[in-house]
C-alpha cells in the first residue's frame, strides 16, 4: 500500500469515525470531533488528489466482494482526482461553520444526527466519485440521497419542510431509478459492471444516453426537473445547502461526465441536446431567481442557472468532439469542470453567509433585512466576494471559467457545419444574458439585504456572528480569490496550457490602478477638505424612513416586466352586472396568479396520472387468498401460452 | 512586461485621461447649437473636474464602506480598460491584455458597483436607477457579446490588440460587413454612456434618468472620479468603434511621428464621432423605459446578421 491509497483509506476512516462518533458519545466534544474528523479527511482528500492530477498517477486499490459476481471496486483517474479535490475544496469550510452552526440546533438529538449525517453524506459523495464500477456507484448514490433527504427533513415540525422532504425524496428516487435503467442497459451490452471505453456504435447507446441523462440531469436539477431545488434548499441546514449545492449536484455532473467521456463515439444531436438544456436551465434558473425573494430559495434557483453553465460547456465540447476540433472541445470541458469547481466554492460560500444572515435575523426573506452592513460587517465583506466571483466579475474565479466557455463561443468559426454555427451563435446570446441577468441578480441580492437601512426590527438588532463560523466562510472565500487570480497557474500546472488572460496581470494592474488614483486624489492638494455626513437627500423629506427604500420586488420589477411572457403571471377577472344588458357594474373579484409552469403543467399532470393508475391497480387487491391464486393461475397460463405460441 | 508596454501605459492613459473630459463638453456643445443655444465653453468638463476636486465629499450616515470605495475603483477598472484599447499605437502587450471578453467584464464590474452605490444610501432615487441600470444592461448584453463574437469572427482574434493591428493603415473598413457591426457598436455607445434615447445626460431627478440617479448622493472628489471614469469609458468606446470603421493613422509601431500622427487623427475622427452622436441626441427623445429592449434588438439584429453573412459567404 503505497502512500497514496493510504490518503484515501485514511479519510475514509475520518469520516466513518466521524460519523459512529456522535451517536456513540452524544455530547458538544463528540459533535466537535466530528467535525474535526471530516476536516482531517479533507485534506488528506486534498493530497491524494492534488497528487494523482499532478503527477497522473493512478492508484490501485484491491477488490472488495459484496456476493459472489459481485465485486465493489474503488478506482481513481484524473476525472474523479478532479472532483474529489473540489469535495475536498468544499468540505473544510462547511466543517468548521458547521461546529458551531450545529449548536443552534432544537434537540440534542438533531444535533447528534445531523453530525453524523453530514459525514455519512460527505463519505457517501467520496465513495460515489472514488467507486470503479455500477454497483458501487449505485449503492453510495443511494446512500448519498437517503442522508441528504434525512438532512432535509431534520427540522419536519412545519408542513413546508415534510412537503419539501417529499418533493426531494420523490425526485431523487425518480433520478435513481432511470440511473438503474441506464446501468442495466449498459450492462446487457457490455456484459461487465466496469467503467470501461465503450467502443460502439452511438445509435446503440441512444437508450443509456437518455436515461443516464434524464436521471443526473433529475439530481443536478436540469430544467424541466429542477423543481425540487428551490424546495429542498430552504428546508435543509445552510451548512447542508451549501454542501447538496456546492457538491452534490457536481457529483451528478461527475456521473454524467464518467459516461460521456467513455463514449468513443458520441452522436452530434447528444450534444446539441446537452447544449439546449443547459443554455434553458441556465436562462430560467437566473430568470426566475430574480423574482424570488426567499434567500435560500433565490440561491438554489442560481444553482440551476450554473449547472446550466456547466452543461452548455459539455455540450460544446461533445459538439467540437464530434466535428473534429479537439482543441476546442478540450477547452470546453476544462471550462465546464472549472465552472463546477468555481460554483462549488462561491455557492458554498454564498449559502454559509446566508445561512449567518438568516439565524442573525430569524427569516429568510431578504425583504424584511437592510443594513446588515454595519452589523454584521465581516459576514458581508465575504458574501460581497462570493457575490462578485457569482457574478463572474475578474479577477475571481467565476470570470475566468466564464471566459473560458465564451473564448470556446468565439473561436466557433471553425466549425464547417454553418447550421451549427447558428446554434451556436443563438446559445452564445442566451449565455450572455444569463450572465448579465446574475449580475443582476446579486446586486440585488447584496444591495437589498446588507445597504441602506434595516426594514424589520429583527434585522435591527441583527449581531454579528461568532469568529469560527466566520472563520469557516473565510475559507471558499480565499479560495475563490485564489483560484481566480491563480487559474491560469493552477491550470497550467495541472497539464492544461490554455490560451488564456492571466488574471494575476489583471489583479495586480488593477491594485495598481487604484493605489494610483488614491495616490493622485490624496497628493492633489485638496486633502485639507473635511468629511462630512449628512441625511440623504430625499426631496426635503429630514428623516428617512426604511420603507422609502427600494425593495427586492421594486428591483426586479424592470425585469419582470421585459420577461413577463416567461413569468406568466396569469389575471383573471369576474364581474357582476346589476343588470341584463352588462352595462353597470356591481362587484367583481380579480387576481393575479403566479402560474408555476413546470408544476402545474409537467408535474401536477404526471403524479395525477401515476395516482390514477395505482387506484386503477389497487382495485384488483381485496385481500383476499382465493382471488390471489386466481391471479396466479392466470399468470401461469398466460406464460405458458406466450412461451409455446410466440417465444 | 517590455519598454514598449510600459510606455503605451503611460502614454495612452494619459491620452486618454486627457481628452476624455473635451469630448464630453464637445457633445454638449453640439446639442447647445442643436438647440439653438449657446453652450458651455469646450473647457467646461476640465473646469468642472477642478472645482469637484476642491470640494468636501459629503456621506449619508446610512452609507456603507461600498460609497467610499467604489468612485476609486470605477476610474482604476476604466484605467485598466484603457490598456485594453490602443489610441496612441499598437504595442508589443502582455497575453491577455486586450482580450474583448475580459474588457466587456471591466465595463461589467464599474457597473456592478455603481448599481451598489445607488441602493447603498437608501435613497429611493438611487435604488431606481440600479435596478433600471442592471435590468438594461442584462437585456443589452447579448447584443454586446455577438457584436463581439461578430468582430471575432471578421477578423479572427479575440484580442484588440491584433484586431487593430488587422484594421489599421487601411482606410475604409477590412470587411464590409464591419460596417454592420459599427451600427450596433455606435448603439452601445449610446447605451453604455446613458445617452438618449436610453437615459438622458442632462436631467436631475426626472423619474427618467438611470445614471445620475445612482450617482446623485456623490460628492466632491468622490463624484469627480466618477464623472472622470464615466467620460474615459466613452472615450474608449468611442475609440473602439473608430478603430474599426475608419483605423485611418493608427500607428502600428512605436515612433515619435507615428504617436503624433496617431494622437491628432484620432482628435479629429473623435470630435467628428462626438458631433454624430451629439446631433443623434438631439434628433430624438427620450424612449419609454419598456420600449428600450426593442431599441436594443435593432443592435443585435446588425450584429447577428453580420455573423450570419459571414458564416454562410
Amino acid at each position: 500500500m503505497s502512500l497514496l491509497e493510504a490518503f484515501v483509506y485514511g479519510a475514509v476512516i475520518a469520516l466513518i469515525s466521524g460519523t459512529v462518533l456522535p451517536l456513540l458519545y452524544r455530547s458538544k466534544n463528540a459533535r466537535k470531533a466530528s467535525f474535526g474528523l471530516s476536516l482531517i479527511s479533507s485534506i488528506l482528500l486534498l493530497a491524494f488528489a492534488g497528487t494523482v492530477l499532478y503527477t497522473g498517477k493512478e492508484p490501485a486499490f484491491p477488490a472488495f466482494r459484496f456476493l459472489p459476481g459481485l465485486d465493489f471496486t474503488l478506482a481513481a483517474d484524473r476525472l474523479s482526482a478532479g472532483f474529489i479535490l473540489l469535495i475536498a475544496a468544499v468540505v473544510p469550510g462547511v466543517s468548521i461553520y458547521s461546529v458551531e452552526y450545529v449548536e443552534h440546533g432544537k434537540s440534542e438529538a438533531g444535533k447528534d444526527l445531523q453530525a453524523t449525517l453530514t459525514n455519512l453524506f460527505i463519505l457517501a459523495m467520496l465513495m460515489v466519485v472514488l467507486a470503479g464500477n455500477m454497483v458501487g456507484f449505485l449503492v453510495f448514490w443511494e446512500i448519498m440521497s437517503l442522508s441528504s433527504l434525512l438532512l432535509v427533513l431534520h427540522d419536519c415540525s412545519s408542513e413546508e419542510n415534510k412537503k419539501a422532504g417529499f418533493f426531494y425524496f420523490v425526485m431523487t428516487s425518480l433520478s435513481t431509478a432511470f440511473l438503474f435503467m441506464g446501468f442495466i442497459s449498459l450492462f446487457r451490452l457490455t456484459g461487465s459492471a466496469e467503467f470501461g471505453q465503450l467502443d460502439y456504435p452511438a445509435s446503440i447507446l441512444t437508450l443509456p444516453f437518455l436515461c443516464l441523462f434524464t436521471g443526473f440531469g433529475i439530481k443536478a436539477g436540469i430544467v424541466p426537473f429542477h423543481k425540487w431545488l428551490p424546495y429542498a434548499h430552504p428546508a435543509a441546514p445552510s451548512s447542508i445547502s451549501a454542501l447538496m449545492s456546492g457538491v452534490m449536484l457536481k457529483v451528478a455532473i461527475y456521473g454524467f461526465l464518467r459516461f460521456l467521456l467513455s463514449v468513443s463515439v458520441p452522436e452530434l444531436w447528444w450534444g446539441m441536446l446537452i447544449l439546449i438544456g443547459g443554455s434553458l436551465s441556465a436562462v430560467l434558473g437566473v430568470i426566475y431567481a430574480l423574482k424570488e425573494s426567499d434567500i435560500k430559495r433565490l440561491l438554489a434557483y442560481s444553482s440551476i442557472e450554473n449547472i446550466g453553465i456547466v452543461l452548455i460547456g459539455i455540450g460544446l465540447y461533445l459538439i467540437f468532439k464530434v466535428e473534429g476540433l479537439e482543441a476546442l472541445s478540450h477547452l470546453s470541458l476544462i471550462g465546464a469542470c472549472f465552472h463546477a469547481f468555481n460554483h462549488a466554492l462561491f455557492k458554498s460560500l454564498l449559502f454559509l453567509c446566508a445561512g449567518s444572515v438568516v439565524h442573525a435575523t430569524g427569516t429568510r426573506n431578504i425583504e424584511a433585512y437592510g443594513g446588515l452592513v454595519k452589523r454584521m460587517p465581516h459576514t458581508a465583506v465575504l458574501f460581497l466576494i462570493g457575490s462578485v466571483s457569482i457574478a463572474a466579475l475578474p479577477p475571481t474565479n467565476g470570470f475566468v471559467s466564464e471566459l473560458i466557455l465564451f473564448q470556446a463561443f468565439f473561436d466557433s468559426s471553425a466549425l464547417p457545419n454553418p447550421l451549427l454555427k447558428v446554434l451556436l451563435i443563438t446559445t452564445l446570446s442566451v449565455f450572455a444574458l444569463t450572465s448579465a441577468l446574475a449580475a443582476a441578480l446579486f446586486v440585488k441580492l447584496f444591495g437589498i439585504t446588507f445597504l441602506a437601512l434595516p426594514r424589520t426590527k429583527s434585522a435591527t438588532e441583527a449581531t454579528e456572528v461568532s469568529k469560527l463560523m466566520l472563520f469557516g466562510e473565510a475559507v471558499p472565500a480565499v479560495l475563490c480569490i485564489l483560484s481566480g487570480l491563480f487559474s491560469s497557474r493552477i491550470l497550467g500546472l495541472l497539464g492544461f496550457d490554455l490560451e488564456i488572460p492571466d488574471m494575476l496581470l489583471i489583479g495586480l494592474i488593477l491594485a495598481g490602478a487604484c493605489g494610483l488614483v488614491w495616490f493622485a486624489v490624496r497628493t492633489s492638494g485638496t486633502s485639507k477638505s473635511p468629511r462630512i455626513s449628512t441625511e440623504t437627500w430625499g426631496c426635503g423629506i429630514l428623516a428617512q424612513h426604511p420603507t422609502m427604500e427600494y425593495t427586492s420586488a421594486g428591483f426586479s420589477e424592470p425585469l419582470v416586466m421585459i420577461f413577463k411572457k416567461i413569468y406568466r403571471t396569469e389575471i383573471s377577472s369576474t364581474r357582476v352586472y346589476a343588470d341584463t344588458k352588462e352595462s353597470i357594474f356591481k362587484s367583481g373579484t380579480a387576481r393575479i396568479h403566479l402560474i408555476k409552469f413546470f408544476e402545474e403543467r409537467l408535474y401536477l399532470p404526471a403524479a395525477y396520472a401515476v395516482s390514477f393508475i395505482s387506484s386503477q391497480v389497487s382495485r384488483m387487491q381485496n385481500g383476499r387468498l382465493d382471488t390471489y391464486v386466481l391471479y396466479v393461475f392466470i399468470a401461469v397460463l398466460t406464460l405458458m401460452t406466450f412461451t409455446r405460441y410466440f417465444a | 512586461m517590455n519598454a514598449s508596454f510600459l510606455l503605451f501605459t503611460l502614454l495612452n492613459t494619459g491620452f486618454v485621461l486627457l481628452v476624455s473630459p473635451l469630448f464630453m463638453s464637445l457633445i454638449k456643445k453640439v446639442k447647445a447649437y442643436a438647440q439653438g443655444r449657446k453652450g458651455p465653453s469646450l473647457l467646461q468638463g476640465y473646469f468642472d473636474l477642478h472645482k469637484l476636486m476642491q470640494k468636501e465629499v459629503v456621506y449619508s450616515p446610512n452609507s456603507s464602506e461600498i460609497m467610499r470605495i467604489t468612485p476609486y475603483l470605477n476610474l482604476a477598472v476604466l484605467l485598466l480598460a484603457t490598456l485594453f484599447v490602443p489610441i496612441v499605437f499598437i504595442p508589443d502587450a502582455p497575453e491577455g491584455i486586450g482580450n474583448i471578453i475580459v474588457f466587456l467584464y471591466l465595463l461589467a464590474i464599474e457597473r456592478f458597483f455603481t448599481a451598489l452605490c445607488g441602493l447603498d444610501a437608501g435613497s429611493t432615487f438611487g435604488g431606481m436607477g440600479s435596478s433600471r441600470l442592471m435590468s438594461l444592461s442584462a437585456v443589452i448584453e447579448p447584443t454586446m457579446i455577438i457584436a463581439f463574437a461578430a468582430l471575432a469572427y471578421v477578423l479572427k482574434t479575440v484580442n484588440f490588440h491584433e484586431m487593430f493591428a488587422i484594421t489599421a493603415g487601411s482606410t475604409i473598413p477590412e470587411s464590409p460587413t464591419l460596417t454592420l457591426i459599427s451600427i450596433s457598436l455606435f448603439i452601445i455607445i449610446i447605451v453604455e454612456t446613458g445617452r438618449l434615447p436610453v437615459d438622458n445626460p442632462a436631467t436631475h431627478l426626472e423619474l427618467t434618468m438611470i445614471n445620475e440617479a445612482m450617482i446623485l448622493e456623490q460628492s466632491g472628489k468622490n463624484l469627480a472620479l466618477i464623472e472622470l471614469a464615466h467620460a474615459v469609458k466613452q472615450t474608449i468606446l468611442m475609440a473602439v468603434l473608430i478603430n474599426i470603421l475608419a483605423p485611418l493613422g493608427l500607428a502600428t509601431e512605436l515612433t515619435f511621428t507615428g504617436l503624433v500622427v496617431s494622437c491628432l487623427y484620432f482628435l479629429i475622427k473623435a470630435s467628428l464621432l462626438a458631433g454624430v452622436i451629439g446631433l443623434f441626441e438631439s434628433s430624438l427623445a427620450k424612449m419609454r423605459l419598456f420600449r428600450l429592449p426593442g431599441f436594443y434588438m435593432m443592435a443585435f439584429f446588425f450584429s447577428a446578421l453580420t455573423i450570419l453573412m459571414e458564416v454562410f459567404a
